[in-house]
Protein backbone atom coordinates (compact mmCIF):
# COMPACT_ATOMS: atom_id res chain seq x y z
CA UNK A 1 0.00 0.00 0.00
CA UNK A 2 2.08 2.91 -1.24
CA UNK A 3 -0.43 5.26 0.36
CA UNK A 4 0.79 4.26 3.81
CA UNK A 5 4.40 4.85 2.83
CA UNK A 6 3.48 8.28 1.50
CA UNK A 7 1.67 9.10 4.71
CA UNK A 8 4.69 8.08 6.75
CA UNK A 9 6.98 10.26 4.66
CA UNK A 10 4.62 13.20 5.16
CA UNK A 11 4.45 12.49 8.88
CA UNK A 12 8.25 12.52 8.96
CA UNK A 13 8.17 16.07 7.64
CA UNK A 14 5.83 17.16 10.41
CA UNK A 15 7.59 15.52 13.36
CA UNK A 16 8.97 17.53 16.21
CA UNK A 17 12.60 16.42 16.32
CA UNK A 18 14.79 17.50 19.21
CA UNK A 19 16.75 20.56 18.08
CA UNK A 20 20.09 19.65 16.51
CA UNK A 21 22.91 20.82 18.79
CA UNK A 22 25.70 22.86 17.27
CA UNK A 23 28.17 20.08 16.80
CA UNK A 24 30.56 21.64 14.29
CA UNK A 25 32.42 24.03 16.64
CA UNK A 26 32.63 21.42 19.41
CA UNK A 27 33.92 18.73 17.07
CA UNK A 28 36.40 21.23 15.62
CA UNK A 29 37.69 22.06 19.12
CA UNK A 30 38.14 18.39 19.99
CA UNK A 31 39.83 17.64 16.69
CA UNK A 32 42.18 20.60 17.14
CA UNK A 33 43.11 19.34 20.60
CA UNK A 34 44.15 15.91 19.48
CA UNK A 35 46.11 15.98 16.24
CA UNK A 36 49.17 14.27 17.66
CA UNK A 37 47.15 11.54 19.29
CA UNK A 38 45.03 10.99 16.24
CA UNK A 39 47.99 10.62 13.93
CA UNK A 40 49.81 8.39 16.34
CA UNK A 41 46.87 6.12 16.99
CA UNK A 42 46.01 5.81 13.32
CA UNK A 43 49.48 4.66 12.60
CA UNK A 44 49.38 2.23 15.48
CA UNK A 45 46.03 0.86 14.45
CA UNK A 46 47.20 0.54 10.88
CA UNK A 47 50.21 -1.53 11.77
CA UNK A 48 48.48 -3.19 14.66
CA UNK A 49 51.73 -3.15 16.50
CA UNK A 50 53.57 -1.03 18.95
CA UNK A 51 55.30 1.70 17.05
CA UNK A 52 58.74 2.67 18.18
CA UNK A 53 59.59 6.14 17.02
CA UNK A 54 63.06 7.36 17.65
CA UNK A 55 62.83 10.43 15.47
CA UNK A 56 60.81 13.56 16.22
CA UNK A 57 60.13 12.26 19.68
CA UNK A 58 60.20 15.63 21.25
CA UNK A 59 57.34 16.76 19.07
CA UNK A 60 55.25 13.72 19.87
CA UNK A 61 55.98 13.95 23.52
CA UNK A 62 55.17 17.65 23.76
CA UNK A 63 51.98 17.03 25.70
CA UNK A 64 53.73 14.82 28.19
CA UNK A 65 56.50 17.31 28.69
CA UNK A 66 54.02 20.01 29.43
CA UNK A 67 52.07 17.66 31.69
CA UNK A 68 55.14 17.31 33.82
CA UNK A 69 56.21 20.90 34.29
CA UNK A 70 59.90 21.38 34.66
CA UNK A 71 60.72 18.08 33.02
CA UNK A 72 62.43 18.85 29.78
CA UNK A 73 64.90 16.05 29.37
CA UNK A 74 65.43 14.32 26.10
CA UNK A 75 62.98 11.56 25.28
CA UNK A 76 64.88 8.49 24.19
CA UNK A 77 62.04 6.21 23.24
CA UNK A 78 58.31 6.57 22.71
CA UNK A 79 55.78 3.73 22.64
CA UNK A 80 52.03 3.85 22.43
CA UNK A 81 48.87 1.86 22.76
CA UNK A 82 45.36 3.02 22.07
CA UNK A 83 44.86 5.25 25.09
CA UNK A 84 48.35 5.19 26.57
CA UNK A 85 51.87 6.40 25.92
CA UNK A 86 55.16 5.27 27.39
CA UNK A 87 58.32 7.31 27.17
CA UNK A 88 61.89 6.65 28.16
CA UNK A 89 63.86 9.71 29.08
CA UNK A 90 67.47 10.51 29.74
CA UNK A 91 66.61 11.73 33.20
CA UNK A 92 63.60 11.15 35.34
CA UNK A 93 61.61 14.00 36.83
CA UNK A 94 62.15 14.63 40.53
CA UNK A 95 60.39 12.18 42.79
CA UNK A 96 56.96 13.52 43.65
CA UNK A 97 55.64 13.33 47.20
CA UNK A 98 53.38 10.47 48.20
CA UNK A 99 50.00 10.94 46.65
CA UNK A 100 46.66 9.55 47.59
CA UNK A 101 44.90 7.77 44.79
CA UNK A 102 41.99 9.60 43.21
CA UNK A 103 39.98 6.91 41.51
CA UNK A 104 36.60 8.62 41.31
CA UNK A 105 33.39 7.47 42.97
CA UNK A 106 33.15 4.12 44.74
CA UNK A 107 30.31 1.93 43.45
CA UNK A 108 29.22 -1.67 43.91
CA UNK A 109 30.89 -3.63 41.09
CA UNK A 110 27.48 -4.71 39.81
CA UNK A 111 26.50 -1.05 39.28
CA UNK A 112 29.70 -0.07 37.47
CA UNK A 113 28.46 -0.94 33.94
CA UNK A 114 25.87 1.83 34.17
CA UNK A 115 28.66 4.41 34.24
CA UNK A 116 30.73 2.80 31.48
CA UNK A 117 30.55 2.59 27.70
CA UNK A 118 32.18 -0.84 27.74
CA UNK A 119 31.80 -4.18 29.44
CA UNK A 120 33.99 -4.22 32.55
CA UNK A 121 36.76 -6.80 32.45
CA UNK A 122 37.42 -8.42 35.82
CA UNK A 123 40.45 -10.69 36.22
CA UNK A 124 39.54 -14.06 37.67
CA UNK A 125 43.09 -14.91 38.82
CA UNK A 126 43.36 -12.65 41.91
CA UNK A 127 39.83 -13.36 43.16
CA UNK A 128 37.13 -10.76 43.74
CA UNK A 129 38.17 -7.10 43.95
CA UNK A 130 37.72 -5.37 47.30
CA UNK A 131 36.38 -2.16 45.81
CA UNK A 132 35.33 -0.66 42.47
CA UNK A 133 35.45 2.99 41.44
CA UNK A 134 34.20 4.85 38.40
CA UNK A 135 35.44 8.15 37.08
CA UNK A 136 33.48 10.42 34.74
CA UNK A 137 35.45 10.69 31.52
CA UNK A 138 34.19 9.95 27.99
CA UNK A 139 33.23 6.28 28.04
CA UNK A 140 33.92 6.14 31.80
CA UNK A 141 36.91 4.75 33.66
CA UNK A 142 36.73 1.77 35.98
CA UNK A 143 39.25 1.06 38.74
CA UNK A 144 39.31 -2.22 40.66
CA UNK A 145 41.21 -2.26 43.93
CA UNK A 146 42.58 -5.43 45.53
CA UNK A 147 44.01 -5.46 49.03
CA UNK A 148 47.18 -7.43 49.71
CA UNK A 149 46.91 -11.15 49.02
CA UNK A 150 49.32 -13.97 48.26
CA UNK A 151 51.61 -12.92 45.42
CA UNK A 152 50.39 -9.31 45.60
CA UNK A 153 52.17 -7.49 48.43
CA UNK A 154 50.87 -4.10 49.55
CA UNK A 155 52.29 -0.92 48.06
CA UNK A 156 54.10 1.14 50.66
CA UNK A 157 52.19 4.33 49.91
CA UNK A 158 48.66 3.01 49.52
CA UNK A 159 48.54 -0.50 51.00
CA UNK A 160 46.97 -1.73 47.76
CA UNK A 161 47.96 -5.16 46.41
CA UNK A 162 46.73 -4.72 42.83
CA UNK A 163 45.16 -1.86 40.94
CA UNK A 164 43.30 -2.54 37.68
CA UNK A 165 42.12 0.43 35.57
CA UNK A 166 40.09 0.28 32.39
CA UNK A 167 38.81 2.85 29.93
CA UNK A 168 37.94 3.21 26.25
CA UNK A 169 41.29 3.89 24.60
CA UNK A 170 39.59 4.87 21.37
CA UNK A 171 37.66 7.64 23.10
CA UNK A 172 40.59 8.77 25.24
CA UNK A 173 43.69 8.81 23.08
CA UNK A 174 46.88 9.19 25.11
CA UNK A 175 44.82 9.36 28.31
CA UNK A 176 47.45 7.80 30.54
CA UNK A 177 51.17 8.30 30.26
CA UNK A 178 54.23 6.65 31.72
CA UNK A 179 57.69 8.09 31.99
CA UNK A 180 60.58 5.76 32.58
CA UNK A 181 64.29 6.30 32.90
CA UNK A 182 67.22 4.63 31.21
CA UNK A 183 67.25 1.74 33.66
CA UNK A 184 63.52 1.10 33.54
CA UNK A 185 62.71 -2.10 31.67
CA UNK A 186 60.14 -1.31 28.96
CA UNK A 187 59.11 -4.28 26.88
CA UNK A 188 56.59 -4.75 24.11
CA UNK A 189 54.68 -8.01 24.11
CA UNK A 190 51.38 -9.51 23.11
CA UNK A 191 48.82 -11.01 25.46
CA UNK A 192 46.37 -13.34 23.75
CA UNK A 193 47.24 -11.74 20.44
CA UNK A 194 46.66 -8.15 21.58
CA UNK A 195 49.45 -5.60 22.00
CA UNK A 196 50.76 -4.86 25.47
CA UNK A 197 53.62 -3.03 27.17
CA UNK A 198 55.39 -4.25 30.31
CA UNK A 199 57.16 -1.69 32.49
CA UNK A 200 59.31 -2.96 35.32
CA UNK A 201 61.87 -1.92 37.84
CA UNK A 202 63.59 1.40 38.49
CA UNK A 203 61.24 4.21 39.42
CA UNK A 204 58.89 5.31 36.72
CA UNK A 205 55.99 7.70 36.77
CA UNK A 206 52.35 7.72 35.85
CA UNK A 207 50.06 10.59 34.91
CA UNK A 208 46.75 11.39 33.21
CA UNK A 209 45.93 13.77 30.43
CA UNK A 210 42.49 15.29 30.49
CA UNK A 211 40.00 13.63 28.13
CA UNK A 212 39.55 16.60 25.81
CA UNK A 213 43.23 16.46 24.93
CA UNK A 214 44.13 19.47 27.04
CA UNK A 215 46.72 18.89 29.69
CA UNK A 216 45.83 17.59 33.07
CA UNK A 217 47.47 19.20 36.03
CA UNK A 218 47.35 16.07 38.08
CA UNK A 219 50.90 15.48 39.24
CA UNK A 220 53.01 12.51 38.46
CA UNK A 221 52.69 9.50 40.66
CA UNK A 222 55.38 6.96 41.36
CA UNK A 223 54.23 3.67 39.94
CA UNK A 224 55.08 0.05 40.61
CA UNK A 225 55.39 -2.59 37.90
CA UNK A 226 52.75 -2.12 35.25
CA UNK A 227 51.26 -4.07 32.39
CA UNK A 228 49.32 -2.00 29.84
CA UNK A 229 47.26 -3.93 27.32
CA UNK A 230 44.56 -3.45 24.75
CA UNK A 231 41.40 -5.51 24.76
CA UNK A 232 39.49 -4.33 21.72
CA UNK A 233 38.62 -0.69 22.37
CA UNK A 234 39.46 -0.98 26.06
CA UNK A 235 42.84 -0.11 27.51
CA UNK A 236 43.57 -2.11 30.67
CA UNK A 237 46.27 -1.17 33.15
CA UNK A 238 47.46 -3.57 35.85
CA UNK A 239 49.73 -2.19 38.56
CA UNK A 240 51.28 -4.23 41.37
CA UNK A 241 54.56 -5.53 42.76
CA UNK A 242 54.42 -8.56 40.51
CA UNK A 243 56.69 -10.04 37.88
CA UNK A 244 55.90 -10.18 34.20
CA UNK A 245 54.66 -13.78 34.26
CA UNK A 246 52.20 -13.10 37.09
CA UNK A 247 51.01 -9.91 35.36
CA UNK A 248 50.38 -11.76 32.11
CA UNK A 249 48.61 -14.54 33.99
CA UNK A 250 46.26 -11.99 35.58
CA UNK A 251 45.74 -10.27 32.22
CA UNK A 252 44.85 -13.59 30.58
CA UNK A 253 42.19 -14.15 33.22
CA UNK A 254 40.35 -10.92 32.34
CA UNK A 255 36.72 -11.76 31.58
CA UNK B 1 32.67 32.93 -11.85
CA UNK B 2 30.59 30.11 -10.49
CA UNK B 3 30.49 30.14 -6.70
CA UNK B 4 29.39 26.60 -5.99
CA UNK B 5 29.80 24.97 -2.58
CA UNK B 6 32.71 22.54 -2.42
CA UNK B 7 31.88 18.89 -3.00
CA UNK B 8 32.23 16.31 -0.23
CA UNK B 9 35.26 14.88 -2.02
CA UNK B 10 36.96 18.30 -2.08
CA UNK B 11 36.23 18.84 1.60
CA UNK B 12 37.58 15.38 2.50
CA UNK B 13 40.79 16.01 0.57
CA UNK B 14 41.29 19.35 2.32
CA UNK B 15 40.42 17.94 5.74
CA UNK B 16 42.84 15.04 5.26
CA UNK B 17 45.57 17.60 4.60
CA UNK B 18 44.79 19.24 7.92
CA UNK B 19 42.34 21.97 6.88
CA UNK B 20 40.23 22.28 10.04
CA UNK B 21 37.64 24.53 8.43
CA UNK B 22 36.97 21.88 5.77
CA UNK B 23 36.13 19.29 8.39
CA UNK B 24 33.97 21.76 10.26
CA UNK B 25 32.05 22.30 7.03
CA UNK B 26 31.56 18.53 6.68
CA UNK B 27 30.19 18.33 10.22
CA UNK B 28 27.86 21.26 9.58
CA UNK B 29 26.63 19.61 6.41
CA UNK B 30 25.69 16.35 8.10
CA UNK B 31 25.16 17.16 11.79
CA UNK B 32 21.37 17.21 11.56
CA UNK B 33 20.98 13.87 9.85
CA UNK B 34 23.68 12.34 12.08
CA UNK B 35 22.06 13.66 15.26
CA UNK B 36 18.58 12.52 14.23
CA UNK B 37 19.86 9.07 13.27
CA UNK B 38 21.51 8.74 16.69
CA UNK B 39 18.27 9.97 18.29
CA UNK B 40 16.23 7.29 16.54
CA UNK B 41 18.69 4.66 17.82
CA UNK B 42 19.07 5.87 21.41
CA UNK B 43 15.69 7.52 21.97
CA UNK B 44 17.49 10.26 23.92
CA UNK B 45 18.57 13.68 22.69
CA UNK B 46 21.44 13.81 25.21
CA UNK B 47 22.82 10.41 24.17
CA UNK B 48 22.34 11.29 20.52
CA UNK B 49 24.33 14.47 20.96
CA UNK B 50 27.23 12.61 22.58
CA UNK B 51 27.12 9.82 20.02
CA UNK B 52 27.08 12.24 17.08
CA UNK B 53 29.90 14.31 18.52
CA UNK B 54 32.08 11.29 19.31
CA UNK B 55 31.25 9.81 15.92
CA UNK B 56 32.41 12.90 14.06
CA UNK B 57 35.64 13.01 16.09
CA UNK B 58 36.31 9.35 15.32
CA UNK B 59 35.49 9.85 11.67
CA UNK B 60 38.08 12.62 11.52
CA UNK B 61 40.71 10.27 12.92
CA UNK B 62 39.77 7.68 10.33
CA UNK B 63 39.65 10.09 7.36
CA UNK B 64 42.95 8.75 6.06
CA UNK B 65 41.28 5.40 5.56
CA UNK B 66 38.19 6.77 3.81
CA UNK B 67 38.02 5.29 0.32
CA UNK B 68 38.41 8.02 -2.26
CA UNK B 69 35.30 8.48 -4.37
CA UNK B 70 33.00 6.63 -1.94
CA UNK B 71 29.89 8.49 -0.74
CA UNK B 72 30.65 10.32 2.50
CA UNK B 73 27.24 10.44 4.16
CA UNK B 74 26.69 6.67 4.63
CA UNK B 75 30.25 6.33 5.92
CA UNK B 76 29.73 9.07 8.52
CA UNK B 77 26.32 7.72 9.51
CA UNK B 78 27.80 4.25 9.99
CA UNK B 79 30.33 5.60 12.49
CA UNK B 80 27.76 7.72 14.34
CA UNK B 81 25.24 4.86 14.40
CA UNK B 82 27.89 2.54 15.87
CA UNK B 83 28.54 5.06 18.62
CA UNK B 84 24.82 5.33 19.31
CA UNK B 85 24.32 1.56 19.44
CA UNK B 86 27.35 1.17 21.75
CA UNK B 87 25.74 3.62 24.13
CA UNK B 88 22.47 1.72 24.16
CA UNK B 89 24.34 -1.56 24.65
CA UNK B 90 26.48 -0.33 27.50
CA UNK B 91 23.52 1.31 29.23
CA UNK B 92 21.57 -1.93 28.87
CA UNK B 93 18.43 0.02 28.03
CA UNK B 94 17.14 2.62 25.64
CA UNK B 95 14.52 5.28 25.94
CA UNK B 96 11.37 4.79 23.88
CA UNK B 97 11.36 7.03 20.84
CA UNK B 98 8.90 9.82 21.60
CA UNK B 99 7.28 10.78 18.31
CA UNK B 100 5.41 14.05 18.39
CA UNK B 101 4.17 16.32 15.69
CA UNK B 102 5.54 19.83 15.63
CA UNK B 103 3.01 22.47 16.50
CA UNK B 104 2.60 25.53 14.34
CA UNK B 105 6.23 26.40 14.66
CA UNK B 106 8.09 27.64 11.66
CA UNK B 107 11.07 29.40 13.15
CA UNK B 108 12.90 30.58 10.09
CA UNK B 109 9.83 31.77 8.24
CA UNK B 110 9.82 28.61 6.12
CA UNK B 111 6.96 28.36 3.68
CA UNK B 112 4.47 25.77 4.92
CA UNK B 113 4.12 22.80 2.60
CA UNK B 114 1.08 22.78 0.31
CA UNK B 115 -2.14 21.60 1.92
CA UNK B 116 -2.14 18.43 -0.14
CA UNK B 117 1.11 17.34 1.45
CA UNK B 118 -0.18 17.60 5.00
CA UNK B 119 -1.94 14.89 6.90
CA UNK B 120 -5.25 15.71 8.45
CA UNK B 121 -5.24 15.66 12.20
CA UNK B 122 -7.21 12.42 12.39
CA UNK B 123 -4.81 10.55 10.10
CA UNK B 124 -1.89 11.92 12.02
CA UNK B 125 -3.28 10.87 15.40
CA UNK B 126 -4.12 7.40 14.07
CA UNK B 127 -0.67 6.93 12.63
CA UNK B 128 1.08 8.11 15.76
CA UNK B 129 -1.04 5.86 17.95
CA UNK B 130 -0.37 2.86 15.71
CA UNK B 131 3.36 3.62 15.68
CA UNK B 132 3.37 3.82 19.46
CA UNK B 133 2.03 0.27 19.63
CA UNK B 134 4.84 -1.14 17.46
CA UNK B 135 8.00 -2.68 18.84
CA UNK B 136 11.04 -0.45 19.09
CA UNK B 137 12.70 -2.43 16.30
CA UNK B 138 9.81 -1.84 13.89
CA UNK B 139 9.53 1.80 14.87
CA UNK B 140 13.25 2.34 14.27
CA UNK B 141 13.10 0.75 10.82
CA UNK B 142 10.16 2.97 9.82
CA UNK B 143 11.77 6.07 11.32
CA UNK B 144 15.03 5.53 9.43
CA UNK B 145 13.43 4.87 6.06
CA UNK B 146 10.42 7.18 6.02
CA UNK B 147 11.04 9.89 8.59
CA UNK B 148 14.75 10.42 8.03
CA UNK B 149 14.54 9.16 4.44
CA UNK B 150 17.82 7.27 4.73
CA UNK B 151 18.99 5.17 1.82
CA UNK B 152 18.97 1.40 2.11
CA UNK B 153 22.70 1.41 2.85
CA UNK B 154 22.26 4.08 5.52
CA UNK B 155 19.30 2.23 7.05
CA UNK B 156 21.47 -0.89 7.32
CA UNK B 157 24.13 1.14 9.12
CA UNK B 158 21.63 2.73 11.47
CA UNK B 159 19.78 -0.48 12.26
CA UNK B 160 22.95 -2.52 12.56
CA UNK B 161 21.80 -5.14 10.07
CA UNK B 162 22.96 -6.39 6.68
CA UNK B 163 21.92 -4.33 3.70
CA UNK B 164 20.03 -7.29 2.33
CA UNK B 165 17.77 -7.52 5.37
CA UNK B 166 16.66 -3.86 5.41
CA UNK B 167 13.86 -4.51 2.90
CA UNK B 168 12.48 -7.50 4.79
CA UNK B 169 12.61 -5.68 8.12
CA UNK B 170 10.81 -2.74 6.63
CA UNK B 171 8.12 -4.82 5.00
CA UNK B 172 7.48 -6.67 8.26
CA UNK B 173 7.32 -3.36 10.14
CA UNK B 174 4.86 -1.93 7.60
CA UNK B 175 2.71 -5.05 7.78
CA UNK B 176 2.50 -4.75 11.54
CA UNK B 177 1.72 -1.06 11.27
CA UNK B 178 -1.14 -1.87 8.90
CA UNK B 179 -2.44 -4.42 11.39
CA UNK B 180 -2.40 -1.75 14.06
CA UNK B 181 -4.25 0.67 11.77
CA UNK B 182 -6.98 -1.76 10.73
CA UNK B 183 -9.02 -1.76 13.94
CA UNK B 184 -9.06 2.02 13.96
CA UNK B 185 -10.22 2.08 10.34
CA UNK B 186 -12.93 -0.48 10.96
CA UNK B 187 -14.14 1.43 13.99
CA UNK B 188 -14.32 4.67 12.03
CA UNK B 189 -16.12 2.96 9.11
CA UNK B 190 -18.72 1.41 11.40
Amino acid sequence: MPELEGMLTRLGGELDYPPTPELAPRVAARVAAEPRGARLRDRLAWRRSLAVALVALLLLAGAALAAAPGVRDAVLEFLGLQGATVERREQLPRLPGTRTLDLGRQVPLADAPRALAFEPLVPAAPGRPDAAYVRRVPGGELSLVYRRRPGLPPAAATGIGLLVSEFRGDLLPEYVGKIGGQTTRIEQLTVDGEPAIWIEGAPHFFFYRSPDGALEERPLRLARNVLLLERGDVLVRLEADFDRERAVEIARSLR
Amino acid sequence: MEDRPPSDAELVTRATRGDASAYEEIVRRYETIAFRTAWVITGSAADAEEAAQDGFVKAHRALGRFREGAPLRPWLLTIVANEARNRVRSAGRREALALRVAEERRPDGAVPPPEAALLDSEQRAELLAALARLSEIDRQAIACRYFLELSEEECAAALGCARGTVKSRLSRALARLREQLEPAREASDA
